[in-house]
């Protein structure tokens, strides 16, 4: 019954004390300081920092001394504006886990057939967007879906499918759609390739097996490629889910979060409040209270997925 | 110690003397980089501005080579802003200990410097002959608007006058619709406009608000109310909220109708501030309320364009207001408090607003500035300025303005300011696309205006009083003079 055992546990070294793994690691620890320190700097201070000001009113000027407690939180969980605009990106994300997510499953799958011809060409094609400017993106939406002469409502006209031109970034109601379709679009790529990248973790062995097994392509893609696929496709997930939650370059480029508000996402919020050049007067700390409320509702929801993921993460594991 | 470990070691070394000599000039060694003028060598300048409007990093280039060449011993180093983050690049200028010597701070963005102690009195550098550049009187420290506690603090790029706001329309789109002049009153825009996007047949469109902010809304409201009850939501002669006078919400009830009818042009709700040149000189819209400074830009895009510049309509039953001058100039350049060479720094600014300088930005960009000698009799034929400045004789009037008469009203106003939420914009923008009736929401504002100031006064209490916004004599149909 040796196999129930618990595996013996190393011996400590006899005579090799801590100092002296230090001694033996200390390049090691060496080069890690600059990494250790970067992070520090860009990671973790700003973020200890923004808790900090979050408790002053303060303008982003000088050092803060107007302490004003939990205020600012009180403001931010109280503002209609801060809840509109973490409902528009939570359906930004909705729109990448429920859209974006499958499609570009579907098209990886396509893509990774090695019997395909020109795929790579294909590929390209679908990672261009993510490679593209922001802004540069915004801009030729804006011309392409313009209502008087953009080129889609010209063709949608023409065709007859609208009676009048549909006005895509000005309507509060076709404005948000818009630009999670964009943002689809754009964010695409970057997803198609975590997708491919999983795909070719999977041995070559096991397809040739499963075929060997007699299933045909529709069964080996169901018992064999996507259960094998679901503890990556967690960490895919959840990168995608961040991804799109923190939208922000696309809606600033596009309609600063216009028309009225419709399109406003927690990022463009926190701009606006913070460097926003016709606000007079910057509430820095109020902006940084709003990211930090931001920040734990994003962990929380992450959270509340976790027991679903981690049980799909163990079934995906043990297939 | 082999070999290898003794060269890594070495190069650690290496490494930690040079990150520490970084280090000690990133946090700043004390030492100014300019060139010390005590020893008769080269000073330099920095000013820190925006490149705007288009063509103006090319502008100012040529122009300071032409004050180097004047002025041997200083060297101006340019430092460009994005124009919307001109502010807070500055702040941050400061906050690095790097502060420009002279920077371009606008309007109320120069308070907030002020405020922080950033800007340089420049009174001791002031001359007759400095002051006698301006228009009479407008150099009056009690009304310029570049003085504060009496001193003169920042100097003006634009007229006063540059602030009027006018209706800008295309006379042969007019003329195609059968209307040969532009609108008088607020109804007659309503029928002319309605008509000319009816003929437009979806390629011409008789109106647009002027930008995603329905900025137009401001623009004629001010025609009908106080300006305060514009910019702050209060009327200055009562000291009372009036969000919902009846002008102020048939402004936006005028929009909200040719919103509804579809006779402004559709997409405006995503407009930025150059969109609405932009289509007009593209032929598409027929009339739009704007700044001036729309009118040479419109030049540039179309020079043949049949543009017309005329006064804003005003409400049916008679004008209530004007476009208002709060103070002859607004603020632009300062100089910083912490310059180490206030007279070279003096030297540049001297140069800004000097007759040369400010002949060549008129010049170069059809802007009415503030040293009117540079410009008056060229603009005098020049039609689209000439109409430009008729309408600012006509449209404007001086105001009161509480930031300049008292230090109470200054905080007042200092702490509406920071809520921006009370103004009409997004209310009013949001009754305009959704179609709501506005007063329901004005009168709703004006609720939230008034336990703004009854908290405001409580927290000022002893510093502010209602007085301080209160200008009881004040008739917004005539000039306002201080002393009234």
């Amino acid at each position: 019954m040796a196999s129930l055992q618990a595996p013996a546990r190393r011996p400590r070294a006899a005579g090799r004390p801590r100092a002296a793994r230090w001694r033996r690691h200390a390049w090691s620890y060496a080069f890690l300081v600059p990494a250790a320190l970067l992070f520090c700097g860009f990671s973790i201070w700003p973020m200890l920092a923004s808790w900090w000001y979050s408790f002053f009113e303060w303008d982003g000027v000088g050092a803060p001394t107007d302490w004003i407690g939990l205020d600012n939180f009180r403001d931010v969980l109280g503002a209609g504006g801060f809840w509109d605009a973490f409902w528009h990106s939570f359906l930004f994300s909705l729109a990448a886990l429920f859209i974006e997510l499958p499609l570009a499953l579907i098209l990886a799958i396509l893509l990774n057939n090695a019997w395909l011809r020109g795929r790579n060409v294909y590929r390209l094609a679908l990672f261009l967007p993510v490679v593209t400017t922001t802004a540069v993106v915004g801009i030729v939406f804006a011309i392409l879906f313009d209502p008087i002469r953009g080129v889609v409502n010209t063709a949608l006209t023409d065709i007859g499918l609208v009676d009048s031109p549909i006005n895509f970034l000005g309507s509060t109601t076709t404005a948000l759609p818009t630009l999670i379709g964009i943002d689809i679009w754009k964010g695409f790529g970057i997803t198609l390739i975590y997708w491919l990248a999983a795909l070719q973790t999977i041995p070559k062995d096991i397809h040739e097996a499963a075929l060997i097994d007699g299933a045909n392509p529709r069964q080996s893609l169901r018992f064999v490629v996507l259960p094998m696929l679901v503890p990556l496709a967690i960490v895919i997930l959840l990168l995608v889910f961040q991804r799109s939650l923190n939208t922000f370059d696309l809606v600033q480029a596009t309609t600063q979060g216009g028309p009225n508000y419709a399109t406003d996402v927690v990022p463009t919020y926190i701009y606006r409040f913070a460097f926003d050049p016709f606000l007079q007067a910057p509430r820095y700390g109020f902006a940084c209270a709003a990211g930090v409320v931001f920040g734990v509702m994003t962990l929380l929801i992450t959270l509340l997925q976790a027991p679903v993921l981690r049980r799909q993460y163990k079934a995906g594991a043990t297939t | 110690m082999s070999r290898t470990r003794r060269t890594l070691r070495w190069a650690a070394a290496a490494s930690a003397v040079a990150l520490t000599a970084t280090g000690c000039n990133l946090v700043g060694s004390g030492e100014d980089d300019s060139n010390d003028d005590a020893s008769g060598e080269n000073v330099t300048i920095t000013v820190a501005l925006v490149p705007d409007p288009p063509g103006a990093s090319e502008f100012y280039r040529a122009q300071f080579d032409q004050f180097e060449e004047d002025n041997p011993g200083i060297t101006v180093d340019v430092i460009e802003n994005p124009t919307d983050q001109q502010l807070n690049a500055v702040e941050l200028m400061f906050q690095q200990g790097d502060p420009p010597d002279v920077f371009r701070a606008q309007a109320e963005g120069f308070d907030r410097m002020y405020e922080r102690g950033w800007t340089h009195s420049l009174e001791e550098f002031v001359t007759d002959e400095f002051i006698d550049r301006f228009p009479e009187g407008t150099m009056n420290p009690a009304t310029s608007g570049l003085h504060r506690d009496g001193e003169l603090y920042t100097l003006p790029l634009v007229t006063g006058k540059w602030d009027v706001r006018v209706l800008i329309y295309n006379e042969a789109v007019l003329r195609d619709n059968g209307y040969d002049a532009p609108p008088e009153t607020w109804s007659e825009l309503e029928e002319m406009a309605t008509t000319i996007t009816q003929n437009g047949g979806g390629s011409v469109f008789g109106y647009a608000p002027a930008s995603n902010k329905a900025a137009a809304v401001e623009m004629l409201a001010q025609t009908a109310v106080p300006y305060s009850v514009v910019s702050e939501g209060i009327d200055f002669r009562t000291g009372q909220p009036a969000t919902a006078s009846p002008g102020m919400v048939e402004a936006v009830e005028l929009h909200r109708r040719m919103q509804a009818n579809g006779v402004m042009v559709p997409g405006w709700e995503s407009w930025d501030g150059s969109r609405a040149f932009t289509e007009f000189a593209a032929g598409t819209i027929a009339m739009y309320p704007s700044a001036p400074w729309h009118v040479a830009e419109i030049r540039k895009l179309d020079p043949e364009i049949e543009m017309g510049v005329a006064a804003l309509p005003v409400p049916d039953d008679g004008r209530g207001g004007y476009t208002p001058m709060k103070q002859p100039f607004q603020p632009i350049w300062s100089m910083s408090s912490e310059t180490e060479h206030p007279e070279q720094a003096w030297a540049v600014m001297d140069f800004l607003a000097s007759e040369d300088f400010h002949r060549a930005y008129y010049e170069e960009f059809g802007t009415l500035t503030a040293v009117e000698s540079a410009w008056e009799d060229q603009a005098a034929e020049n039609p689209d300025q000439a109409a430009i400045l008729a309408v600012a004789e006509e449209g404007m009037r001086l105001v009161p303005n509480p930031k300049l008469a008292t230090p109470g009203g200054a905080a007042i106003l200092q702490a509406r300011a920071q809520r921006p939420e009370l103004k009409h914009t997004d209310a009013a923008v949001d009754a305009i696309i959704n179609n709501k009736p506005f007063l329901p929401i004005a009168e709703a504002l004006d609720a939230q205006i008034q336990t703004f100031l009854d908290e405001t006064l409580t927290e000022l209490s002893g510093t502010a009083t209602i007085d301080d916004i209160t200008f009881p004599s004040w008739d917004p149909l005539e000039n306002y003079t201080p002393e009234q």
